[in-house]
């Protein structure tokens, strides 16, 4: 979509003949001349252009060295210092070796802390794109005026900010006067639950932990999936009809098809933020009961700032980095590929 | 939105009206189900003290009072969080906004060695956990002496949201036919002239609504604040925020109250640019 205008662009600039001598830069162009006239031919004719893209990049570049390449590079050196309390005042840190890696990796909590990670992540997408795609094929089947009322409670919940949504779930869960626990009680089919507080049992405290992150991660899928959705022909699915195909059929063999580059868009996203989800679970169960919901970016965050084990903190950081990048490889390489193209 | 509802009335209308009734049904469910936080959050908020803790829950408030609103905004400190929100999330957004802009044109309108590896350069950068960048940022800004300083906390939101930035302005800056751009070019417009009253005025919507969502992303940081504050005099509104049940008990009603206040910027801001997020996060992105 996006591709020939681009390329258009590209070529148009790469070769900066127009300007102020276009018509001079036509002729160049089309009759190439003498072989060193046509390759110093634009680099001479047009400093401004050619020098353009560099000044535009300039400040970002700059900023980007300074706040985020520079400090990846320093993540990759402090894991391998010996980096804690004392560097802070002491401002040197020593080599360590590969000795961060080896505690955290042999530390108790390791593997069931990835485990964890990958088993919420997965759980929380799962449910996301679940719900997402059964709401974005339930917004096709309504009306305009109740797609509308459905279309912003979706943008309400998704534009709430995720640290009143966390207190507000606090509250929904409250022991004595949480009306969720008055709710569940009132059904009568799981006891008495007005009295539990759902951060201290581990099975409860992901019962909260995952709706919140649900219940706030859907309208993003819902409403891209619906807007892929209403680009499907609609001939498409007249002539399943004339076919006799069932509603479930015509699902499956039109709309998924049609929606698939899409569905593995949001999937990936789904997973990126997932996995490093922080403000929900630190606020509502920070990381507790013992380490029952502890995932690697509480972890991480826990040993670098609580514990001032910044070198162990830098070693997560990086493990958690690598395999966030394991799981989105497919994405990445997808994007680097169509990037020939497009990028 | 108007094409997309005709499109899908017309798919409606091809199947049998029978299913609408099933349809709306589950969409009423859906509705309390999704907005039953919110309901929850704005009823406790304009509750007196005593409506709010009652074992039987009370639907609406009986005697509706503004009190929770005046406790939490005259609540000590309050402005100050605000005015230290503000100050920090627009500069950092500006900042974010110019810079990227700038960059965001050099990537999309010339075709030059090594934009391939910054482009993706970008996106990868999104992947990294936020807590990754955090550590490093907070020892450098340790020794730099800018913990707990509007510069350290702008520099460190610029980061987050300068990639972010400069991926959706791109998307906008491509949509912009060439055509134009060559026009311009051949009235003899020359590279700056057409990129400021040439190509900004129609990239302007891309502009607001990625700025917008550069200031939602900053104003509801919780954790770079939470690590980068340690003096309360500096906090942030987020910051505020999630420590206010600890130091009040359980004072619910002034805590909804003030959640709905924090929320109630970025809702608004949020409905005006919603649509446009939605293209301008999936542009580029994937392909159709």
């Amino acid at each position: 979509m996006t591709s020939t205008a681009e390329q258009a662009t590209g070529s148009e600039q790469s070769e900066p003949v127009a300007g102020g001598q276009g018509v001079g830069g036509l002729v160049q162009g089309s009759s190439r001349g003498p072989d060193e006239r046509g390759r110093s031919g634009p680099r001479r004719r047009s400093p401004v252009t050619s020098r353009a893209p560099l000044v535009l990049l300039a400040p970002a570049a700059i900023l980007l060295l300074a706040l985020v390449v520079y400090p990846l590079v320093r993540l990759v050196v402090i894991s391998f210092q010996d980096y804690g309390l004392r560097a802070i005042f002491t401002g040197q840190a020593g080599f360590a070796g590969l000795s961060n890696y080896t505690n955290v990796l042999t530390d108790a909590s390791f593997w069931p802390v990835i485990l964890r990670t990958v088993l919420v992540t997965g759980a929380m997408v799962l449910g996301t794109i679940v719900i997402g795609m059964g709401v974005a094929q339930l917004l096709t089947r309504l009306g305009v005026a109740m797609r509308t009322v459905v279309s912003v409670v979706l943008v309400l919940a998704w534009a709430m900010p995720n640290v009143a949504s966390s207190l507000v779930w606090q509250w929904l869960f409250q022991p004595f006067y949480g009306v969720l626990n008055w709710l569940i009680t009132q059904l009568r089919v799981f006891g008495d639950h007005t009295q539990d507080n759902w951060a201290s049992h581990p099975g409860q405290a992901y019962t909260i932990v995952l709706t919140l992150v649900i219940w706030q991660a859907v309208p993003f899928v819902a409403l891209t999936l619906y807007a892929a959705q209403s680009q499907i022909a609609p001939e498409y699915y007249e002539a399943g009809a004339l076919d006799g195909a069932s509603t479930w059929t015509m699902y499956r063999a039109i709309t998924l098809p049609a929606l698939a580059p899409t569905l593995l868009l949001v999937s990936i996203l789904s997973v990126i933020w997932d996995f490093n989800v922080f403000n929900q679970i630190w606020l509502l169960t920070r990381g507790g009961p013992e380490e029952a919901t502890l995932t690697l970016g509480i972890w991480t965050f826990v040993k670098s700032f609580v514990s001032n084990a910044y070198g162990q903190g830098a070693a997560i950081a990086v493990i958690s980095t690598v395999i966030l990048g394991a799981l989105t490889s497919y994405y990445i390489r997808r994007l680097v590929r169509s990037g020939e193209e497009d990028l | 939105m108007t094409t997309s509802a005709h499109v899908g009335d017309r798919a409606v209308h091809v199947r049998k009206r029978k299913p609408r009734i099933v349809a709306n049904t589950i969409a009423i469910v859906f509705c309390l189900v999704w907005v039953f936080p919110i309901y929850w959050m704005v009823n406790t908020a304009f509750k007196p003290a005593d409506e709010v803790t009652t074992m039987t829950p009370i639907w609406a408030p009986l005697h509706p009072t503004l009190d929770n609103f005046t406790r939490a905004l005259t609540q000590e400190g309050f402005l100050v969080y605000l005015r230290n929100s503000t100050i920090v999330v627009v500069a950092a957004v500006l900042l974010s906004i110019v810079v990227g802009f700038l960059a965001s044109a050099a990537l999309s309108r010339f075709r030059f060695r090594g934009r391939r590896a910054i482009l993706v350069g970008i996106l990868f950068v999104q992947m990294i956990p936020s807590g990754a960048l955090l550590i490093p940022l907070f020892l450098s800004f340790q020794t730099l002496g800018l913990l707990n300083s509007y510069v350290g906390l702008i520099l460190a939101y610029v980061a987050s949201v300068l990639p972010f930035s400069i991926w959706v302005m791109r998307g906008f800056f491509v949509a912009v036919p060439v055509e134009i751009e060559e026009a311009a070019k051949v009235d003899g417009a020359g590279t700056f002239r057409i990129l400021w009253s040439v190509l900004f005025p129609l990239v302007m919507p891309g502009v607001i609504a990625t700025s917008v969502f550069a200031f939602i992303a900053a104003w509801n940081d919780y954790l770079i604040a939470y690590v980068m504050l340690k003096d309360q005099g500096m906090y942030t509104l987020p910051v505020w925020l999630a420590g206010f049940s600890t130091n009040k008990g359980t004072d619910f009603g002034g805590l909804m109250a003030a959640s709905v206040l924090f929320s109630i910027p970025v809702v608004v801001f949020f409905l005006i640019v919603q649509r446009r997020l939605v293209s301008g996060m999936t542009a580029g992105a994937v392909k159709g």
